[in-house]
């Protein structure tokens, strides 16, 4: 009966995670699949080849840029990442551990302008960017990426808070200035959120569809990001030609961006249950 | 002061505190003071801070020619919008025709509003300056010692810190984020939609037309109608899509974490799989999956769910396949299953958490008194999860209110609308607020009708948070922390 009531337990389990993981094997499939269409016969390919990922890398279309996609959106991401950070821990510092008059009424601006959905700006944004000659281009993204991301830093403020006080109060009465209170107390004690902040800054280009869609309009393929380009495979128009060639790509980009997103993930947790152990 | 100036003080208003101070400031302050109103960097001169008087001058001088000659063109006509239309006009000295100098009413809107933005930016700075000059003034006269240059940027990373650390962040979101929001929702009040687009056309203002287009009835426009089918589902969506992922991502931490299931770490591996892939990849993939000539409908076929479909009649009797992602019933069911999919791990993860966090004495002290397994989970772990998480759960709802992924990118291209209501206003009817408003302007130009929209959006979202926030702030240690 024991015996029984085990066995049912992780018969549930598995069926959840064959739900859950069947999508994910069937793109892996697709990957290594002859046909360059969506296989509607069969879950498995009628065949095996690394044809796919051979179009993907090394083929020329005018859809598929694959590289070029890749290397666009990893300058984006290298750069967003770095201006990200720096403004999302500056202003949780100065809104954590500094006082002044200010203060508040800031952080309820930013509450308030949180709530509008993103995109709502982007559109007049994107008008903006045009007047000065920033759509289609790598440096327009960064800019609107990493321009309005200090209004992110909620999570490391709330991390910031549980620093102890006395710790800080003590580096000022020893005559510290804030800027290495900042750079030699407080940073230091912050690796895990230091982690998620810049992982987390990292992976917005490499997930975001719906501001690099709005973003790059001129329909070059060659400026596009790895989002918006393996979108446009599986249009209704290159759908048939290019679904294979879009499931490798996923492969490809979701190896890299499923381990950073895990590692994530791990130092999100370390930071929320490392802050209430020093609170 | 006086007692009794002291008291005529108090009653009046902050603003009035602050003018009457502001004025006394000027008329105590001495010639320096008085002459900082004209050149603003003077009063830094005569207490010897050269090179600050030096940046306040140049500042004010750049300030005095930028705004008249750049932004003043624009600010003037922010009343009209403009009136000149672009055409081409004969030139008789290169004869040619060339265009006329047009008047261009988005970019007059948008720097008529940046403009205005600058002027009461530099009217804050000139009163400020006044302050500060007039505070120096006494410093001096008291003998106290006045910061030097170099003084005054050390204080930069000390002092005034923040100032250092906000301004550039701070100039970000204004520039990419509030800017353009205030723009959207002056569109809103415009009639900016594909017959009045710039440049070759212009749009001016039309008051409150399009909220009423929105809400009244009308023979010719359906915008009234499809708003209310749009809003309805987004509202049965966001209320399915956060209690189906709720519940079924409890019920995954809680099976997973008991004591009894071995191999922990693998189970929840798997499912953190399935959300670590970038969710454009897998929606674009699950869409593939349910096609009307995909995969699923083959095997469907094969095995003859879709004829146990057809014969209990959820399936039109023309169709021989299952239409999960084109019939507006079934497309609704799919979307919620998939978001099921999407969200349910990431509740596992937070949930998860929570569990281990319960308290052992509750539960120990439940089973002593002989509470069984259900009792406990209904009575003591169900109460402490939805107490923890309430704010969270209120927050799951406004983002899945404007959960513009999973719609978008399940039903674009895939689902047509049959309704011509709807298609008449380029509504669908499994389309949310924020999807409706992101095709409107993508695909149909229809800028005013979007932003009305998008302020609708908000209200709705700001309520909501109201709610979260009034239990978050109520529970705010921020302070005993510290």
């Amino acid at each position: 009966m024991k015996l029984f009531r085990i066995t049912a337990r992780h018969a549930v389990l598995t069926f959840f995670s064959a739900v859950w993981l069947v999508p994910i094997v069937w793109m892996l499939v697709t990957s290594f699949s002859v046909d360059n269409g969506p296989n509607i016969r069969s879950f498995f390919p009628q065949g095996w080849t690394l044809d796919q990922y051979a179009a993907l890398l090394f083929g020329s279309s005018v859809v598929a840029h694959f590289p070029q996609w890749f290397m666009n959106t990893l300058t984006i991401a290298t750069f967003n990442c770095i201006i990200s950070s720096m403004f999302v821990l500056m202003v949780a510092y100065s809104m954590s551990c500094m006082r002044f008059r200010m203060r508040k009424p800031m952080m309820n601006i930013a509450l308030i302008v949180n709530l509008f959905p993103g995109f709502l700006s982007m559109i007049a944004v994107y008008f903006i960017m045009k007047s000065i000659g920033m759509t289609n281009s790598n440096i327009g993204m960064i800019i609107v990426y990493s321009g309005g991301s200090g209004l992110g830093y909620l999570i490391a403020k709330g991390f910031f808070d549980t620093i102890p006080r006395s710790l800080l109060e003590a580096a000022r009465i020893e005559g510290a200035t804030e800027a290495k209170i900042f750079l030699r107390i407080v940073l230091p004690l912050s690796k895990p959120i230091i982690v998620y902040t810049i992982i987390g800054a990292f992976l917005v280009p490499w997930m975001d569809f719906l501001f690099a869609n709005i973003m790059l309009n001129s329909g070059l393929s060659e400026k596009k990001t790895v989002a918006i380009g393996l979108y446009s495979m599986v249009s209704r128009d290159n759908r048939n030609t290019y679904f294979g060639q879009f499931c490798a790509g996923g492969v490809l980009v979701s190896i890299p961006i499923s381990i950073l997103f895990v590692i994530m993930q791990k130092f999100y947790i370390q930071g929320i249950t490392d802050g209430a152990i020093k609170g | 002061m006086s007692a009794h100036d002291k008291r005529k003080a108090k009653c009046q208003p902050a603003a009035g505190r602050f003018f009457t101070s502001l004025i006394r400031d000027i008329r105590e302050g001495d010639i320096w003071v008085k002459l900082s109103l004209l050149v603003c960097g003077t009063g830094y001169f005569a207490r010897k801070q050269y090179v600050k008087g030096t940046i306040i001058t140049l500042l004010q001088a750049a300030l005095m020619i930028f705004i008249p000659t750049m932004l003043w063109p624009y600010m003037s006509k922010i009343g009209t919008l403009g009136t000149v239309q672009r055409e081409l006009v004969y030139n008789p000295v290169t004869r040619k025709n060339e265009t006329n100098d047009f008047d261009n009413s988005f970019k007059i809107l948008l720097f008529g509003i940046i403009g205005f933005i600058v002027v009461i930016t530099a009217v804050v700075l000139y009163i400020k300056n006044i302050r500060s000059v007039r505070r120096l003034q006494v410093r001096a006269e008291n003998h106290k010692h006045i910061d030097t240059f170099r003084e005054g940027c050390s204080q930069l990373f000390n002092k005034r810190f923040h100032f250092t650390l906000l301004s550039m962040p701070v100039l970000g979101v204004v520039v990419l984020v509030i800017v353009p929001l205030i723009v959207l929702f002056c569109v809103g009040f415009t009639n900016y939609d594909r017959n009045h687009l710039v440049p070759t056309h212009l749009f001016t203002w039309v008051g409150l037309e399009n909220f009423q287009s929105l809400f009244s009835q009308q023979l010719t426009d359906t915008f009234s109608y499809s708003f209310r089918v749009v809003l309805t589902w987004t509202l049965t969506w966001a209320f399915f899509a956060t209690v189906s992922t709720f519940f079924l991502g409890i019920f995954l931490a809680m099976f997973i974490n008991n004591r009894k299931t071995y191999l922990k770490r693998m189970w929840r591996t798997f499912f953190v799989v399935a959300i670590a892939v970038p969710q454009f990849i897998s929606l674009l993939l699950i869409r593939n999956f349910f096609a009307d000539t995909g995969i699923v409908n083959t095997i469907c076929r094969d095995v003859g769910i879709t004829q146990f479909f057809k014969n209990i009649g959820w399936i039109a009797p023309g169709l021989d396949y299952i239409p999960f992602l084109s019939n507006p019933q079934w497309a609704k069911a799919t979307i919620i299953c998939i978001n099921i999919w999407v969200g349910a791990p990431y509740i596992m993860l937070i949930t998860t958490g929570i569990l281990l966090n319960i308290p052992q004495e509750l539960i120990e002290s439940a089973q002593v008194d002989g509470a069984n397994g259900f009792k406990i989970f209904t009575h003591i772990k169900m109460p402490y999860i939805l107490f923890t998480t309430g704010p969270f759960l209120i927050m799951q709802f406004i983002g899945n209110l404007n959960n513009f992924n999973i719609i978008y990118l399940l039903t674009q291209e895939v689902y047509v609308t049959q309704n011509q209501a709807l298609a008449a206003s380029n509504a669908k009817e499994v389309d949310l607020l924020i999807t409706w408003l992101y095709r409107l302007t993508q695909e149909h130009s229809n800028y005013k009708m979007a932003s009305v929209i998008g302020i609708l959006v908000f209200i709705m979202t700001a309520a909501c948070a109201l709610l979260a926030f009034n239990r978050i702030i109520r529970g705010n240690r921020e302070e005993n922390f510290q």
